[in-house]
């Protein structure tokens, strides 16, 4: 085997347990994104466009959509005869073995696998963000300053500080302090959960780190702290594009729609930086005599024959005639019935909304102060006329002019 | 080690003159179709879909397009080390010309027939769309013991294609008489441009035909031998669309407007595979207005486009109306543009305010990579 200079780890085993019902049957990364993504495609095509082409998935959590989506990696150009795409779940040895308890120590259970390409570097990655990211630049600073670990950070305000791992540095981007989420920040430096690690260094303090029974063998809150108190160099790399976690409803729907904003910057038709997705064999969109479509995303297999407005349609949804969309987001196979009315919502893969139906609400007009966004499971289905109020998480089918 | 029972066999460039405008740098078969397709994608889907995992596509020239197109056949699941995707360009070194008929192709071929190891061999020419159940005919094939089995459709035929077949049937769709060149535009029964034949005799017919001077395979070996050889018909209900000119091509075009179209065409059960080209979903801008067109991924649409089918890339600037066209990949159409029946070839620009008017009848026709 060649040795490789650099080898991606990407942690992807996160139950993701604040999306609720839309990671109810698959991992957080394979929540599908923007139309014909799913989030796992973000941290993949960046490896394969910053020329990484080794990269190790580590899954744990209900890892079968994951897994069948990856593949051999061929839609990343990530399926190598020397290198390529590995799914990565824990395993038995003849000392028995463990679920992964924590970032770092998945990692270490893969000591074998990263050391078979006898890396100089290894990139830590998650895969719950939304950003585009040549690696190599980070990278080659990690190597130009010769430091132990190098963390990507980003600039968030005050108030959202103290939502982040914070990194206090120094003038030059030393690392003296790391904060996970304080109360009082004294930066406003926030990891983005991107590490660059000189593979000797990191095996080291792996190797501690698993050796201590007291440790949640998590990198922000026991492998970054240990290398620190230790003298390590860290150093921060900035970085200042578009980037945005999809941990939460919100969150998800708010990066959703941030590809409809023109003041935002995430143009996913940047030939120079593709983003690259498995996609099946579905047919070109449809757009027919009665529909009304703006300020939307739209993708193959879709048949629409209602009002679209702020909203993004994933591949094979059906709109029928008289239904309204409005700034939601209606994932793979849905099918929204005629008449229906859905706003400020996520419609799930293969949910049907029935007739007249209506789903979410603007808040503009909504009174009380419970408001947010309507999330309706994956496979269910909505009855004619029911009703299902701002801010519901639906995980169950709803009747016919049922109220929720 | 198993091999499959059936191969397949495509050919690239038959009626190339058919459309001539779009084949002047490149096969029929790498003609694009339907917003995201080429037309060898349907061949090729109908016969991965009835399992077929060995393909050979004859072709003599232009072939760079389909080169690049269909690659090393990944996209429908032919790079295979058992079988998988075969180009069979001319051989030019024994002293041949390039083909000048089917069975100089297949002669060409011969020894992707020999080693396919197939039993039957199902042979497709690119010069039609349809979804056909290619498994179902074999089965048919097999049933009746026949010795060739054409797919044929009832309906209007595509009288300037002058390798359509007309059959005349006999007791249980046994063909007694095959009869070209029909110039009825009346619905009849004609072929589709598919046929089962077993290798075997495929071999043979191809051998002997070839050292007695035959040029077309069906019009000078099959027709003629309709008393000898069993031959019978699988009819092919759905919708199918034989290329027999411009018109055709634009007609088979917007029939994708129909929705009973797209379900045949796009069958769920069958799908139709093609290069992907990892492209972000359509997006539509504030003020767009878009009324019965079908759309492939990555077109930006800011003006008004109705009655049309677009490829992938395409822009629709502010204030322009797109009526009744074809824009082929990556058309851009400026700010306030007017179309209204046009073919746009590959990558055209048409700039700010140009107003662009062909007829139903006639379409304007914009050249691959021409700015106006």
């Amino acid at each position: 085997m060649n040795s490789k200079k650099c080898v991606a780890m990407l942690l992807a085993g996160g139950q993701g347990s604040r999306l609720g019902v839309l990671t109810s049957k698959i991992a957080k990364p394979a929540v599908p994104y923007g139309g014909k993504y799913r989030i796992i495609d973000f941290p993949l095509s960046n490896c394969a466009n910053s020329g990484i082409d080794t990269v190790g998935i580590l899954t744990q959590y209900k890892p079968l959509e994951l897994n069948d989506y990856v593949g051999s990696g061929k839609p990343w150009d990530l399926d190598r005869t020397n290198g390529g795409v590995h799914i990565l779940p824990p395993y038995q040895g003849q000392q028995g073995g463990n679920w992964y308890k924590g970032t770092a120590n998945a990692i270490y259970q893969n000591i074998e696998f990263i050391e078979r390409y006898n890396p100089e570097y290894v990139l830590v990655l998650s895969g719950d963000h939304i950003y585009k990211m040549d690696y190599s630049k980070m990278i080659e600073a990690h190597e130009e300053s010769r430091a132990a670990c190098t963390i990507a950070v980003l600039e968030v305000t005050m108030e959202e500080a103290s939502r982040f791992g914070i990194m206090n540095t120094k003038e030059d981007g030393t690392i003296y302090e790391f904060e996970e989420k304080p109360k009082n920040p004294k930066s406003n430096l926030a990891s983005m959960g991107i590490y660059v690690f000189t593979w000797q260094k990191l095996k080291k303090y792996l190797t501690e780190d698993e050796a201590n029974p007291s440790s949640s063998n998590d990198f922000g809150k026991d492998v970054i702290p240990a290398m620190l108190g230790s003298g390590e160099l860290l150093k921060v790399f900035r970085f200042n594009d578009y980037w945005k976690d999809v941990g939460t409803v919100n969150s998800l729907w708010e990066a959703n729609l941030d590809l409809l904003n023109p003041k935002i910057d995430l143009n996913l038709a940047d030939q120079n930086w593709r983003i690259y997705s498995r996609t099946t064999g579905m047919p070109p969109q449809y757009i027919s005599d009665t529909a009304n479509v703006e300020n939307s995303l739209v993708t193959d297999g879709c048949e629409v024959e209602g009002r679209l407005d702020y909203s993004i349609l994933f591949e094979n949804v059906t709109v029928e005639k008289g239904a309204t969309v409005e700034y939601s987001l209606v994932m793979p196979g849905a099918v929204i019935k005629k008449g229906a009315k859905v706003k400020y919502s996520i419609i799930a893969e293969d949910a049907v909304i029935g007739e007249n139906a209506v789903i979410g609400e603007d808040p503009a007009v909504y009174s009380s102060d419970d408001w947010g966004i309507t999330v309706i499971g994956d496979r269910l289905t909505v009855g004619k006329k029911a009703v299902i109020k701002p801010d519901r998480m639906i995980t169950e089918n709803v009747r016919e002019g049922e109220v929720k | 080690m198993r091999t499959s029972a059936v191969a397949g066999i495509i050919f690239a460039n038959i009626n190339d003159n058919l459309l001539k405008k779009l084949t002047s740098k490149r096969s029929f078969a790498s003609v694009p179709f339907g917003a995201r397709y080429r037309i060898v994608d349907f061949s090729l889907s109908n016969l991965v879909n009835a399992g077929v995992s060995s393909v050979g596509i004859i072709t003599k020239e232009n072939y760079r397009s389909l080169m690049d197109h269909v690659g090393n056949g990944v996209y429908w699941d032919l790079d295979r080390k058992n079988g998988g995707l075969y180009l069979l360009p001319p051989y030019l070194t024994s002293g041949t010309k390039r083909y000048t008929g089917t069975v100089d192709a297949l002669n060409g071929a011969i020894d992707y027939i020999d080693r396919c190891k197939a039993e039957n061999i199902v042979l497709c020419r690119a010069d039609s769309v349809a979804n056909i159940d290619i498994g179902a005919a074999v089965e048919a094939h097999i049933e009746k013991g026949a010795d060739i089995t054409f797919v044929y459709h009832n309906g209007e035929p595509p009288i300037n294609n002058e390798e359509t077949i007309y059959p005349t049937f006999g007791n249980g769709k046994r063909i007694k008489e095959m009869k070209f060149g029909i110039k009825s535009t009346e619905k009849t029964d004609y072929c589709i441009g598919v046929a089962v034949i077993s290798r075997e005799l495929l071999m043979s017919l191809v051998t002997e035909g070839y050292e007695d001077g035959a040029v077309s395979f069906t019009k000078d070996i099959v027709a003629k031998n309709t008393d000898k050889l069993k031959i019978y018909g699988f009819e092919h209900k759905e919708f199918v669309r034989v290329f027999d000119g411009m018109d055709s091509y634009y007609k088979a075009s917007m029939d994708l407007l129909n929705s009973d179209v797209r379900r045949q065409l796009f069958n769920n059960n069958r799908p139709v595979f093609t290069k992907t080209r990892d492209d972000m979903p359509t997006r539509y801008g504030t003020k767009s207005e878009v009324k019965n067109c079908v759309i492939a991924d990555g077109c930006v649409i800011n003006g008004t486009v109705r009655n049309s089918v677009l490829f992938r890339g395409v822009t629709v600037e502010k204030g322009a109306v797109v009526e009744n066209c074809i824009l082929m990949q990556e058309t851009a159409v400026g700010e306030g543009a007017q179309l209204d029946n046009v073919i746009a070839d590959k990558n055209a620009v048409i700039g700010e305010k140009m107003v662009l008017k062909g007829t139903p009848e006639k379409s304007f026709f914009i050249k691959k990579n021409q700015v106006l």
